[in-house]
């Protein structure tokens, strides 16, 4: 019955009612773009560091994530394989590395590398690398000899494909071990240090070259959700009994990103805030002046007989009318602009080489989190419910003369 | 019969035997051509002194060095002079390098890193040291002409690199005189652009046998920048004790 | 004219209350920008200040040619002629020598290359955080104690992977200015950690004494590593140590670098942030645009009886947008003016207290930022936002200004 009223009292002036309703939409509007974009941005970096051979979870011997040297392996990744496909949720996917800190040499240059024997097929489900290379081609299960490096590091290198580079590494016994490789592929990361700091190379190859037999350095699990990674993770930890091995979830292994996805959510309600803030003026002031132009009615309601509550009531029932139409269309606006955008993202390129710095993606694709709306919305009508008070009492508050003698 | 049978089957095989060691006089394959370069060079084994000089363009260094060596795959140097330098040394085993200095009477084995690191300061690095016999083991060689030096003939030599060799350089140059004597040898990075080079000089009788008194090392486009080592003693053995190429050798003070 | 603005003013202090919240809109809306921006770029000079001072100072002089080839022998062989000259320019507020060469460090179990880094203790302490970042163990003594010469400071990372600990011993194996070997026995006094990977796994520092001592350096070192008193003297600095250089007898070619060139990609990454950034202030523009459009528009459309009336009695159109508009200015620069004012105070207030971002500190630390961060009032940050705020509301206050012209006066007057 009130809302009726009010519903009915809102289009009785269309075109004031419309300009709060603008304000509104504008308001949760770019609050959804604001929350979207910032997500985009963290949201890049978490996929950014997942991709880079993080995955969700890892698994390794104990002391290899302090000390990573071919002596800290895991010695029979068949058996925690067989671990895995019991174990983990529908579909997971998983490869096993060799990684250990390499020197790569050719005629000319030597600079210190990780060298990294993967599993071609496996691999490319799990990181960046499957999809990365942009010249020549990826490693293929026949290859032995052949590497994949970063086009950073050939142009470094002053290399090209089909040359070779030495890598340099000591193995399991405790000598060093080198070993010639061809390059057949060139692969282009987000990142320069990844381009400069990874070279691929066979799994098989590592092994035989580390002289390590089947042992792999780590095993990496990329989980169909990245939410389950924390509760898989410690499920995992319960299924491997092998206290020489650590599971750990990338929660874990990246500390930093944790910290920043959390002071994130800090920032989005800072802006949301803000911008409420500056909105908030515009509600206040139409909804003030809607009320003094309407002093002669609410003076004739309470000449009438109506009790102040009753108007406040009225007046905030009103806002709230306004606010829920303005809430839908903003958040409609919002998610359709959120849509178009994260077509082509927000390429940020031309200035990679900073981006990269911030450890960032080239291109931001928003994210729209339920979480981030609900709040937008909340925010939106709770606080432009508190804002409409002061009117709403203003208005209860005119005496009968007063405001019939108003002109 | 039977007699007349085995003087003849005698005859046969002194023939051939003779006909093949007059092949190989006359035309020996570069692979070993190489190898008996390699090994006019290094030896058994050898006792050597010689002084290191290493040629900047606003300073020069001049180390004097005591070196053995044994085999392809074992060598200790060690500094004798300046006195400040007195007693640091290298100790190689197989692709293995330790390094020992008196002054934190320490031996420390060289990591991977540091192979690709210069020796001593010089133009040699690390690598040059640890894998001097790859020339023998990694590469194909082939004979590609021959020129003289000194009233000598001189086999001039195209190594290339097995395919799966670890060796960084795309090809190697050898000048060897037809006395073993070798005279130049240069590295070629895969594009086949020289990268550095190493001539002897002053060819000379040195330990019983023909040998260059003066070594340069220089890369290629770097004026006024080079390491010589100049040999004031060298003496080839058949044999030195396995002794001699320890840990603990490398660290006595031992004069010899 | 004179009594258009009369008429104006009068009209703005008819309906007090109206006015006092657009002229709180505008302001505010100048508040938010001026304290933003501050912010913004008071956090980029916190970043470059602190990414400095973890390292590379605001300035080095260096030996022509070290920084991009790092070659032992390219150095300063005498620098009190530079501590002379960087003693009489006012605005360097500290300054120290720094002299490096890579070497293998090893301890019993393991071996690495890194570069060892000889700074003089006292001073490095006000150029540089290292003593603040020193976890394990402690910084030197001042003034140093014999034992301290022979301690080192272990990046977290090399002494992890050498298996180092607070009292170990590790060698040092390198290669001397005149080509001579260099080497010593120190013992790990401390261990720091910058949050820096790179820096924490790559560097030995010790005393630089010590190390010119060791690695046979006599006098000389390879940085005069500079802090400015602020980032915007930099460049002044970086002018005047230049020309004294030029005129100076060192034996060598000496060349001054700022912290652009001593850190590429620290600018890109604040041109970058800046992008970013300035899309976030563009959509809170629009919102602070529609904000006071609204208000506005709203203030008109109250008025419509009024000026209605006003026609009727022969007022015309063109005088009456002009009165609008003349009514907005005024509105629009007090707003202004006030917003200015506040924003400038409370940026001001802050720029003097810092503002604590809890929660961030790790994060901050990769970046060698400090947990609390100070805006940096300007010239520009505090004109930029009001320009804007003030172009956006003229625009936004033509509009209904312009609708004057449509009016109808019976239509009005009836409504």
């Amino acid at each position: 019955m009130d809302f009726q009223l009010a519903w009915r009292n809102i289009w009785r002036n269309p075109r004031r009612t419309a300009v709060i309703l603008v304000a509104v939409v504008i308001g949760v509007w770019s609050m959804i773009c604001i929350a979207a974009l910032m997500r985009g941005i963290v949201g890049g970096m978490v996929k950014n560091n997942i991709d880079t051979l993080t995955g969700h979870i890892q698994i390794h011997q104990r002391q290899y994530p302090d000390d990573p040297v071919v002596d800290y392996r895991i010695t029979d990744p068949l058996a925690i394989q067989s671990i895995l496909k019991k174990e983990l949720p529908e579909g997971s996917m998983w490869s096993t590395r060799v990684r250990v800190n390499a020197v790569a040499s050719n005629a000319r240059h030597s600079t210190g590398v990780s060298m990294i024997g993967i599993e071609p097929e496996r691999e490319a489900h799990i990181s960046f690398i499957g999809a990365a290379v942009t010249q020549g081609r990826y490693l293929d299960e026949s290859d032995t000899s052949s590497i994949v490096i970063g086009k950073a590091l050939a142009e470094e290198f002053e290399t090209e494909i089909g040359k070779k580079i030495i890598l340099m590494s000591r193995d399991a016994p405790g000598d060093i071990s080198s070993r010639a490789y061809r390059i057949v592929g060139l692969f282009q990361a987000e990142m320069e240090a990844t381009e400069k700091g990874y070279v691929f190379i066979p799994i098989h190859t590592a092994q035989k070259m580390l002289k390590m037999g089947t042992a792999v350095s780590e095993i990496a699990i990329l989980l169909p959700d990245a939410d389950l990674s924390e509760t898989t993770t410690a499920h995992l930890k319960d299924k491997i009994r092998d206290g020489d091995l650590i599971v750990r979830s990338w929660q874990t292994i990246l500390p930093l990103v944790t910290a920043v996805l959390k002071l994130y959510d800090t920032f989005v309600f800072i802006w949301f805030l803000v911008i409420f803030v500056a909105m908030g003026f515009g509600i206040v002031n139409t909804t003030l002046m809607s009320v003094f132009e309407r002093m002669r009615e609410f003076g004739l309601l309470k000449a009438l007989g109506m009790r102040p509550g009753r108007i406040i009531r009225g007046i905030l029932t009103e806002s709230a009318a306004i606010l829920l139409l303005g809430i839908i269309i903003g958040n409609i606006l919002g998610l359709l602009t959120n849509w178009g955008l994260s077509f082509g993202g927000i390429d940020l390129s031309e200035l990679a080489q900073g981006v990269e710095y911030a450890g960032m993606a080239r291109i931001i694709y928003p994210i729209v989190l339920v979480k981030d709306i609900l709040a937008a919305n909340l925010v939106v009508l709770l606080l432009g419910l508190i804002v409409s008070l002061y009117p709403a009492v203003k208005a209860a508050r005119f005496t009968p003369v007063e405001a019939l003698t108003h002109v | 019969m039977v007699n007349l049978m085995k003087t003849i089957t005698a005859i046969a095989a002194v023939i051939s035997i003779l006909l093949t060691s007059v092949g190989s006089l006359s035309a020996r394959t570069a692979q070993e051509i190489i190898e008996a370069g390699f090994n006019h060079y290094r030896g058994k084994a050898s006792e050597a002194t010689f002084e290191m000089v290493i040629h900047r363009p606003n300073w020069e260094r001049v180390m004097e060095l005591d070196a053995w060596t044994k085999g392809t795959d074992r060598s200790l140097v060690r500094i004798t002079a300046p006195a400040k330098d007195k007693g640091n040394g290298t100790l190689k085993r197989g692709r293995e390098m330790w390094t020992y200095n008196p002054k934190v009477n320490r031996v420390i084995k060289l990591p991977p890193s540091l192979m690709a690191q210069s020796w001593l300061g010089s133009d040699f690095s690390n690598n040059d040291i640890s894998k001097s016999d790859s020339i023998l083991t990694d590469y194909t060689h082939e004979l590609v002409g021959t020129t003289t030096h000194e009233g000598h003939d001189v086999f001039i030599i195209k190594s290339t690199p097995k395919p799966d060799a670890p060796v960084v350089w795309g090809m190697q140059i050898m000048h060897i005189r037809d006395d073993d004597v070798l005279l130049l040898e240069e590295f070629y990075d895969e594009d086949l652009q020289p990268v550095k080079r190493m001539t002897g000089d002053q060819i000379q009788m040195m330990g019983g046998r023909m040998f260059p008194k003066v070594w340069k090392m220089q890369e290629n486009g770097k004026e006024g920048q080079y390491t010589l080592l100049r040999y004031h003693r060298l003496a080839f053995k058949d044999d030195l004790p396995d002794r001699y190429f320890t840990l603990n050798r490398l660290k006595t003070k031992q004069r010899r | 004219m004179l009594i258009d603005v009369k008429m104006a003013w009068r009209n703005i202090w008819r309906n007090p209350r109206r006015t006092i919240l657009t002229v709180l809109a505008i302001a505010f809306a100048c508040v938010l920008l001026v304290f933003m921006l501050s912010f913004q770029f008071g956090s980029y000079d916190t970043m470059i200040n602190a990414s400095v001072k973890i390292n590379t100072g605001h300035l080095q002089v260096q030996a022509e040619g070290y920084q991009s080839r790092k070659k032992m022998e390219l150095v300063i062989s005498d620098p009190r002629p530079v501590e002379r000259m960087l003693d009489g320019i006012a605005s360097v507020s500290a300054y120290t020598c720094r002299a490096r060469g890579f070497a293998l460090i090893s301890t019993e179990k393991r071996s690495y290359g890194a570069m060892v880094v000889g700074v003089e203790p006292d001073r490095e302490a006000r150029v540089s955080t290292l003593k603040d970042i020193v976890q394990k163990g402690r910084y030197w003594n001042s003034p140093p104690t014999p034992e301290d010469l022979s301690g080192a400071l272990v990046g977290r990372l090399l002494a992890r992977n050498l298996g180092a600990e607070v009292g170990d011993e590790i060698t040092i194996l390198g290669q001397g200015r005149d080509g001579s070997v260099a080497a010593t026995v120190l013992t790990v006094q401390g261990i720091y950690a910058s949050g820096m990977d790179e820096f924490d796994r790559s560097a030995v520092h010790i005393p630089l004494a010590t190390f010119q001592e060791v690695f046979f350096m006599d006098q000389a070192v390879h940085e005069v590593v500079v802090i400015a008193d602020r980032l915007s003297s930099v460049p002044s600095i970086k002018a005047t140590l230049q020309n004294q250089l030029a005129r100076s007898a060192a034996p060598e070619k000496l060349t001054v670098l700022d912290w652009d060139e001593l850190m590429p990609g620290l600018r890109q990454a604040i041109r970058m942030d800046l992008v970013s950034g300035s899309i976030f202030y563009m959509i809170l523009i629009m919102v602070v645009a529609f904000s006071i459009l609204n208000t506005f528009l709203m203030a008109i459309l109250e008025r419509t009886h009024e000026f209605g009336v006003m026609m009727a009695v022969g007022t015309q159109p063109g005088r009456l947008t002009r009165l609008v508009l003349t009514e907005s200015a005024g509105m629009t620069l007090v707003g202004v003016m006030a917003g200015v004012t506040a924003g400038c105070l409370l940026t001001w207030y802050f720029q003097l207290h810092g503002i604590e971002i809890s929660g961030s500190a790790e994060l901050f630390k990769q970046y060698g930022i400090p947990p609390r961060l100070y805006p940096q009032l300007s010239l520009l940050s505090a004109s930029i936002g009001p320009a804007v705020v003030f172009v956006i509301t003229f625009l936004s206050a033509l509009y209904p200004a312009l609708k004057i012209r449509r009016l109808k006066p019976v239509e009005a007057m009836s409504h």
